[in-house]
């Protein structure tokens, strides 16, 4: 009997590796895409000198890298956060938005603007500090709720989430309205998902989170295989419910949080690409976390792409684009591989 | 009445795997579904649980793999107490089938049983090359090779069940604890898991434990039988002596026909319209 | 020894590289004008601001101006760096600037921060109110080095707007609706900078204090305000005689309203009134000869 079809390290590391190559190869291409002409000669010519006025380096430098990079972190961290919540909640719908992260940031934007506050943290405007904190709060608040009624009760875990998202979206609608500020519309715009250029510290530290998450649910995706199964089953395999819960939860709603408070909420990829992965790749795991990054993360790279040149020079929010890309792309997909699926049956 | 006959084994110096004693449990404070139950299993011994339901058969297998925790009394797997094992320890005594389970996300079926693996992965989480001939060894023994790679939805129920047989066998445990495991199978299938667990026990050894509704298949196959009763009652010895007319009848409340055929012991329950019932129970208690 | 230990040890470093690789800000030493100096090369981010600047006699100086700067009819041949509401950095950058003029509203602050974080000088200026357009002609003066110019500019527009005044302070106050949008139907309260030419232009709003700029309002309110002008500013220039149709269809369900016993139904070109800008005073009187349509009878 053949073991052929099975993970190894080594075929694991390889695939990952194409996978990067393909996300590098994708940014690099990306990056010399936009409304304005880049010479590669005059970006290769900026990088010895300093202060010469070259705009093809500016823009390169300083608009176009810092939004792919940007672009390529959110990607990988919304689509891993799909993976992750789709498998905890078993639910092929779940998206990364799902537990009151999208409410709990909007609010959290809403509140910074009409208190008004000014200030910076490591270059992040007070908007991002708190559509992060409310974000993690919220999903805090609804795993609290979810656990009031019954300790792995899932179904409990998905209605605090929709009551949750509900009434803080009410919340956010209201105070929208009785806001004087005028600011607040502009934080309706921001939470429509966009990519905006920002400084290498804050890029690299997000990065490094984002990262260092996606490993850290590496490590427990065995378990989360086995939780597949249900809790009693991934019980009697071995697997510790409530740390492996507690972790994939917590690491994901982080990363989704990081992710929206640097560029607001963007759907549709923690959605979609975990599904197209899985469709591909199979539902192990330990394949599907690392490559549902990458492929998360060329797929933001790309739709920002078309979000800058499609109407330019004016911008569509990325939301939009992922929307219409990932929508016909992932029909493709399900059509192609139905035959894996098992929920279609 | 809350007793349980034939309990512990007076004169073995070798004590049993599963001991449990004095097991009392209830899911709310006002019930009780099991009370003061006390037997002990050899290694290598094929236990069924048998009872009518609602008598606690599926409880008393959650408590013995430590998902319930017992109101009173102490349940003992190989000697240590089931709440002071960490998972992945218990993992590596006891394996679970239960009913089976499709998952949202179709596995295929070399994976799902890899996974009984799970406690045993390198630390980042893959399998070594033993894992994968433990894994073989236990498709090729349930017949479930053929299919290695399809995923689990693609197959019949009784191809399934075997497939999760396969995955408790791949856990490669001393104690095997099955809920019900030929539950909407055809005669066929029922037979041949049977002769699979029967297999596994004579060949390796291993302990078993099976809830079954089928007295009929575990008076053919156990060599032991515990027997609850819906008013806590239990009964406890070998297969032989538990499994009898008197007993079946009172615990189940329903007249039985009990025949034998060579040295197969059978028991049909007799309903209103059974054929000849009455005369033939009236004739059997003359 | 543990993996998880491994792993925690390698993202503490990286976070720790990164302090140490990206800490200290560089800002690339753009330019020698401080903002009190000649400016070369100008971008507008706003058709009022660009307005501005080619009243100062800057045309030669602007190297960019948003899509909807359509007055004078030189600024359609000028490059474009965006729209009014999406700017577009890359073409800003490409443009090389050495100032760039701003409005202070929230989306173009932001716009504003990450121009300055790059490096390019920016000039960010409030226009709400009359008061501050005149600060801001003012400052845009001192910037570019055009302060002659700016006061001539701010005194002209005084002197015009006094004699407006002076003409429309002779009447009778008018109670006048100025319609946002029918559907839902918003107005403009009084706190806008509407407000401020309507009132220059011999009128009261017909709407008290409301808590927004812009409210939204029902029938009632409509009835209750007992407007005797109703203007509609139009989307564009081209819109101007459909919208007025369209206006006095919609607004004949308010039979016993003034305004519409009298047929004073207006819709004007939104774009003089809706720029705070150079040409005020036409916006001013435009909007006078609707309200006062005697005065301006020779």
């Amino acid at each position: 009997m053949s073991m052929k079809g099975q993970l190894t390290a080594r075929k694991l590391v390889i695939k990952v590796t194409v996978g990067l190559a393909v996300l590098l190869a994708a940014m690099s291409v990306c990056s010399f895409i936009g409304s304005e002409k880049v010479s590669l000669q005059a970006v290769l010519d900026g990088f010895g000198r300093q202060a010469a006025v070259n705009p093809d380096y500016e823009i390169f430098v300083r608009v176009r890298l810092p939004r792919i990079f940007l672009a390529a972190i959110v990607g990988a961290a919304l689509a891993s956060s799909g993976v992750v919540c789709q498998a905890l909640l078993r639910n092929p719908l779940a998206d990364p938005y799902i537990l009151g992260v999208s409410s709990g940031a909007g609010l959290g934007a809403v509140i910074a603007v009409i208190s008004g506050l000014n200030w910076t943290f490591i270059g992040r405007s007070p908007i991002s500090v708190f559509a992060f904190v409310g974000a993690l709060g919220t999903v805090w608040l609804v795993w609290f709720l979810g656990r009031l009624t019954g300790k792995f009760h899932i179904i409990g875990l998905l209605l605090a989430g929709v009551v949750v998202n509900t009434f803080f979206s009410a919340l956010i609608m209201f105070l929208t309205l009785v806001a004087k500020s005028q600011q607040v519309y502009a934080t309706i715009f921001w939470l429509m998902g966009n990519m905006v250029e920002e400084n290498f510290l804050v890029l690299w530290c997000g990065a490094g989170c984002v990262v260092g998450g996606i490993l850290v649910l590496f490590y427990i995706a065995p378990q989360l295989n086995a939780l597949s199964f249900g809790e009693e089953d991934a019980r009697s395999m071995g697997v510790n419910i409530g740390r492996t819960q507690l972790i994939a939860f917590g690491v994901a709603a982080f990363i989704t949080a990081i992710a929206v408070s640097l560029s607001g909420l963007v759907g549709f990829v923690g959605l979609v690409v975990p599904h197209g992965t899985r469709l591909v790749f199979g539902p192990d795991h330990r394949k599907l976390l690392p490559l549902s990054a990458i492929v998360g993360a060329t797929f933001l790279v790309v739709a920002d792409t078309f979000a800058r040149i499609v109407v330019a020079p004016a911008q569509l929010p990325v939301g939009v684009v992922t929307a219409i890309i990932g929508g016909p792309i992932f029909l493709i997909l399900l059509i192609k591989y139905s035959r894996k699926v098992s929920w279609l049956k | 009445m809350s007793w349980c006959l034939g309990g512990k084994n007076g004169d073995s110096k070798m004590s049993g795997i599963i001991e449990v004693e004095g097991l009392s449990f209830g899911y709310t404070p006002q019930s009780t579904v099991l009370k003061d139950v006390s037997f002990e299993v050899m290694p290598g011994t094929f236990l069924a649980i048998a009872g009518p339901n609602g008598a606690g058969k599926s409880t008393l297998l959650n408590l013995l793999c430590g998902m319930l925790s017992p109101r009173l009394g102490s349940i003992k797997i190989d000697g240590t107490a089931v709440e002071s094992y960490r998972t992945e320890a218990l993992a590596k005594k006891v394996a679970v089938v239960r009913q089976e389970f499709i998952p949202v996300f179709g596995f295929p079926v070399i994976d799902t049983v890899m996974m009984a693996r799970t406690p045993y992965y390198s630390p980042l989480g893959f399998e070594s090359r033993l894992d994968r001939e433990i894994v073989a060894e236990a498709l090729e023994a349930t017949d479930t090779a053929r299919f290695a790679l399809r995923p689990l939805a693609c197959l019949s129920a009784g191809e399934r069940q075997r497939v999760f047989i396969a995955r408790a066998l791949a856990q490669n445990t001393p104690i095997l604890l099955l809920d019900e495991p030929t539950n909407f199978l055809d005669l066929k299938h029922q037979v041949g898991i049977y002769d699979l667990l029967k297999t596994t026990q004579l060949k390796k050894g291993k302990t078993l434990v099976a809830v079954t509704h089928d007295i009929n298949l575990a008076a053919q196959y156990c060599d032991a039988a515990l027997l609850l009763g819906i008013d806590n009652g239990c009964q406890y010895g070998s297969a032989k002596d538990v499994f009898s007319i008197e007993q079946i009848e009172k615990v189940f409340g329903v007249k039985v026909f009990a025949g034998k055929i060579g040295q197969e012991k059978f028991f049909i329950p007799l309903g209103k319209f059974a054929k000849d019932g009455p005369q033939i129970a009236a004739k059997h208690y003359s | 020894m543990n993996k998880w230990f491994w792993l925690f040890l390698a993202i503490a470093c990286w976070m720790g590289t990164g302090f140490v690789l990206f800490g200290s800000h560089q800002e690339t030493d753009r330019s020698n004008t401080s903002l009190s100096g000649q400016a070369e090369r100008i971008v507008s981010m706003a058709p009022n601001l660009t307005e501005i600047l080619f009243a100062l006699g800057l045309e030669d100086k602007m190297v960019g101006v948003t899509f909807h700067c359509d007055y004078p009819p030189a600024a359609l041949r000028k490059p474009k760096v965006g729209t009014f509401w999406q700017p577009n950095i890359e073409a800003v950058i490409a443009a090389k600037p050495d100032l760039v003029i701003t409005l202070g509203f929230e989306q173009q602050r932001s716009f504003t921060e990450r121009l300055e974080r790059i490096g390019f000088n920016c000039l960010a200026v409030n226009v709400e109110t009359v008061s501050e357009l005149f600060e801001a002609i003012d400052r845009i003066g001192t910037a570019t080095g055009k302060q002659k110019e700016a006061n001539r500019l701010v005194s002209d527009i005084q002197k015009k707007l006094n004699e407006l005044t002076v003409l429309v302070g002779r009447e009778d106050k008018v109670r006048v609706l100025w319609v946002v949008q029918r559907e839902p139907l918003r107005v403009a309260g009084r706190e806008t900078f509407i407000n401020e030419i309507i009132e220059l232009a011999g009128s009261e709003n017909a709407i008290g204090q409301t808590i927004y700029k812009y409210p939204p309002i029902g029938a009632e309110q409509v009835i209750a305000s007992g407007a005797q002008v109703i203007i509609e500013p139009s989307m564009t220039k081209e819109e101007v005689s459909s919208q007025q149709e369209s206006a006095i269809q919609y607004w004949n369900k308010f039979e016993n309203l003034p305004a519409v016993m009298n047929h004073r139904i207006y819709v004007i070109n939104g774009d003089i009134v809706s720029r705070l800008g150079p040409r005020l005073c036409e916006g001013v009187e435009t909007i006078a000869k609707c309200i006062h349509p005697e005065l301006f009878r020779e």
